[in-house]
């Protein structure tokens, strides 16, 4: 059975896949395990005693699992160096992102709550300067991964889409604060501006721009047509995929290179 | 006066189509025909537009609803409707306007857009149609109300020297009304009326829910011998629109009733002389305000748009205007759910029809209320006019009087079906229209837009614009139960394609259409023939129709 799985040197799934080489815990699976236990019975009990929203049950299960990360983060700094390390932080912060946006597209899709109300698990940080001040970050760390080695074509379309998507987000920043300073202009302070259309998507700068309206780029599927939440779930599954692509390619060169430290177990 | 001839099913569609081709022809192809009849044509010519200066020049007309009101509130925000027609036979369009605060108002055209008002006892209107309920060839007019009232009908004695309009009762429309819309549905040449109701408003005058289940909702009245028969199609109805329109391509009306709130659309098609509950809207409008249709690129195909709320632009401060009220009015969604809360272009393909409102450049166009598609530049594609704005202090209390302002919005049909904003047509009034309608008013073959403003008087816009000229057709059935032909199918045949119109009585938001159809036609553009299919299946050909002319056409 070794040999069918184990193939220079390496297992099967690892060969096709060899990101998950990064993403696995290793010695520190026992206290992930434990940290998510302990989170979620702390989050359970706040819960049941003081009527923690979910989201506080969210964080403080990622508050518990944080020393853990950091643990981990720390040995891929020190096995495999800086750039795997900054690898393996943001394959974890953009899969913690993916869940969210999973579920707030089961909120919206499935459980049918309002836009407004789809706010994932973490929905006190669903808010415009958070996903701001997320994307400069996530489009700096895939700067830093390609400065740091990770060079190859799908590190350079996922820069080309994080630059695009950080964009879009300050589009959308700049927009939620004149929107706001409008609303305080007319004494009304108790409506928020979150959740405006963007550069895309449904009553989206693309779809009202008459640059744009009447042409094809108006009967592609969903780019001016789709809601806010579609839109940026869009973006985060195609940044995602992106970043386990250029990943995976570059741990695979990264393991096979001269002079580079073995990303192997 | 010319004869028209008869043409019997001898050739196939190829010669029209080779007609339509766009080559002028020396000789009127012949026009296949089924059930032909004979007509008499009188055609009277049209003023020739000399102001041209290619914009409207808005008029302000002696009417105004809401003004007597201290506060306007949610829903006399909603306004209230207007329709023309010649109410006095003397070949001018005449005006009647709905008031949400007094009794309505008659505008006599008396020529050269000049108008002598006229108050009419009927209170506290919403909608307005102008149509022969019983008949004798002389247009009555009919009113749904605010509150607990249902629609008024007032009958044209013929005469002004008793009192031309007489209350009398419609007998057997006894359910409350919001919008209304008139047809032949059931092909015995009497007219029909299908009703909405608005059950947010009645339940806000203290009508209990059990009446609501009885005398609310969508119905069909269905006349016979001047007596009206009704069947509740659904007692649930936040109805501001109904169309009486062909959704199945068989050639006979169906219902689609158009409903504000998270309430959906209804549609019922015609089968076998019942009416059978249908979806056939991969989208619609969240809250539906207005709904109209044409032949949006004269290929045959008829498109369907309806209005809702939806900024018309996505600057700062008109976003900041709409939030507290839009954040509130967020749309709701179920399985299934079609509504979106933006306009929708309803255009049929092979998959059904399928919404291509943001692709055309129209699916955001403000608070919507009517809108209208109309050749307003005479080159022979449908316009499009929007009328906007909210007045409502329980909901825009942030904004000075409550009051949303939205500059109303025309668009130009470039011919494939998008559409282009024209401020340059000054259209663009800021008043708070509702109802609203397009007809020519001045006959000089071009369509003036009249708008019932809340809380600010009514306003006519005169064409000036320079586009080509104008055919209008008055159809005439006397002795038939329909006497304009309401119903009738028109196709103009011309070098440069085949203009599509239809003879309604009502259409847009609380709007009743006059029975007098426009066709635009544009410069170089050879006019073959008119064909005329009637309600009952029969159909008249007019050949070599001379533009700039309205031609009366008698069956």
């Amino acid at each position: 059975m070794k040999l069918l799985t184990r193939t220079f040197g390496m297992p099967v799934v690892e060969r096709w896949f060899p990101i998950l080489v990064l993403l696995d815990p290793g010695r520190l699976a026992p206290a992930a395990w434990a940290a998510l236990a302990t989170g979620l019975a702390a989050g359970w009990a706040g819960y049941f005693a003081l009527q923690w929203p979910l989201w506080s049950i969210t964080l403080t299960v990622l508050l518990a699992l944080l020393p853990v990360g950091i643990l981990k983060w720390r040995n891929d700094l020190r096995r495999f160096g800086p750039t795997a390390m900054l690898l393996s932080i943001i394959l974890m912060a953009q899969g913690a992102h993916t869940i969210e946006h999973i579920t707030q597209w089961v909120q919206y899709y499935l459980l049918y709550l309002p836009a407004r109300q789809s706010n994932g698990l973490l929905s006190a940080a669903n808010a415009e300067w958070v996903h701001f001040v997320w994307n400069w970050g996530v489009l700096l760390v895939v700067a830093l991964l390609i400065h740091g080695g990770m060079r190859n074509g799908w590190a350079w379309l996922l820069l080309a889409v994080a630059t695009a998507h950080t964009l879009e987000h300050t589009y959308l920043f700049i927009r939620y604060q004149q929107v706001l300073n409008e609303l305080a202009s007319a004494g009304v302070f108790t409506v928020t501006a979150q959740g405006l259309p963007g550069v895309l998507g449904r009553d989206g700068w693309l779809a009202r721009s008459e640059w744009t309206q009447g042409t094809f780029l108006c009967t592609l599927p969903g780019l001016t047509t789709a809601n806010r939440l579609d839109v940026h779930f869009w973006w985060n599954v195609i940044e995602m995929t992106l970043l386990l692509a250029a990943g995976s390619v570059y741990i695979r060169g990264h393991a096979a290179g001269p002079g580079t430290r073995r990303i192997t177990r | 006066m010319m004869m028209v001839r008869r043409i019997f099913s001898l050739i196939g569609p190829a010669v029209l189509l080779a007609a339509c081709a766009g080559q002028p022809l020396a000789a009127p192809p012949a026009i296949a025909v089924e059930h032909p009849i004979a007509v008499s044509v009188t055609p009277v010519q049209l003023a020739h537009d000399t102001a041209c200066e290619n914009r409207f020049v808005a008029h302000r007309l002696g009417v105004a609803t809401g003004v007597r009101m201290r506060e306007i509130t949610t829903y006399a925000s909603n306004g209230a409707g207007l329709a023309a027609g010649d109410l006095d036979d003397d070949g001018d369009l005449d005006l009647v306007f709905a008031s949400i605060d007094r009794e309505a108002t008659i505008l006599w055209n008396e020529g050269r857009l000049a108008f002598a008002a006229e108050p009419l006892d009927a209170f506290f209107t919403r909608a307005v149609n102008i149509v022969d309920v019983d008949g004798d060839s002389l247009p009555d007019i009919v009113f749904t109300h605010r509150g607990i009232e249902v629609p008024s009908y007032w009958r044209n004695q013929g005469s002004a020297a008793t009192g031309r309009f007489l209350r009398q009762p419609l007998d057997g429309v006894d359910r409350f009304a919001y919008a209304m819309a008139w047809g032949d549905l059931n092909g015995d040449n009497q007219l029909d009326m299908v009703s909405g109701s608005y059950e947010v408003e009645l339940r806000s005058h203290g009508v209990a829910q059990e009446q609501i289940q009885v005398q609310a909702g969508v119905t069909v009245f269905t006349q016979q011998d001047g007596r009206f028969s009704a069947q509740q199609l659904t007692s649930r109805a936040e109805t501001l629109a109904v169309a009486l329109v062909d959704l199945d391509g068989d050639g006979r009306r169906d219902i689609w009733a158009g409903n504000d709130f998270a309430l959906r659309d209804d549609v019922w098609l015609q089968r076998d002389g019942a009416w059978l509950a249908a979806h056939p809207f991969r989208q619609t409008s969240h809250s539906t305000m207005s709904i109209d249709w044409g032949d949006l690129e004269n290929d045959g195909r008829v498109e369907l748009f309806s209005t809702d709320m939806n900024p018309g632009t996505i600057a700062p401060a008109i976003l900041a205007a709409w939030l507290p009220v839009i954040s509130a009015l967020e749309e709701k969604h179920g399985p299934d759910d079609p509504q979106i809360m933006a306009n929708v272009l309803q255009a049929p393909g092979a998959g059904g029809w399928r919404n291509e409102a943001a692709w055309r450049g129209i699916d955001a166009t403000g608070w919507s209320w009517s809108a209208k598609f109309g050749d307003l530049d005479n080159d022979g594609f449908l316009d499009l006019y929007v009328v906007n704005g909210m007045i409502a202090e329980n909901l825009f209390r942030h904004l000075p009087g409550g009051e949303l302002v939205e500059e109303n919005r025309a668009f130009r049909n470039h011919g494939d079906g998008r559409f282009a904003p024209m401020p340059q047509w000054n259209l663009g009034s800021p008043a708070s229209g509702r109802g609203m309608l397009l007809a020519d008013l001045d006959n000089d073959g071009d369509l003036d837009v009249i708008v019932n403003n809340l809380r600010s008087n009514a306003q006519l816009f005169e064409n000036r614009l320079c586009g080509g000229t104008g055919l209008e057709v008055d159809l005439f059935w006397p002795g038939s139960g329909n006497s304009r032909a309401i119903g009738a199918q028109l196709e103009l045949h011309t070098s440069a394609g085949v203009l599509r119109r239809d003879v309604r009585v009502a259409s847009g938001y609380l709007a009743g259409e006059p029975p007098r159809v426009h066709f635009g036609i544009p410069h170089g553009a050879e006019l073959i023939t008119l064909v005329i299919h009637y309600p009952d299946g029969m159909t008249a050909v007019v050949d070599r129709p001379a533009r700039q002319t309205l031609l009366q056409v008698t069956r």
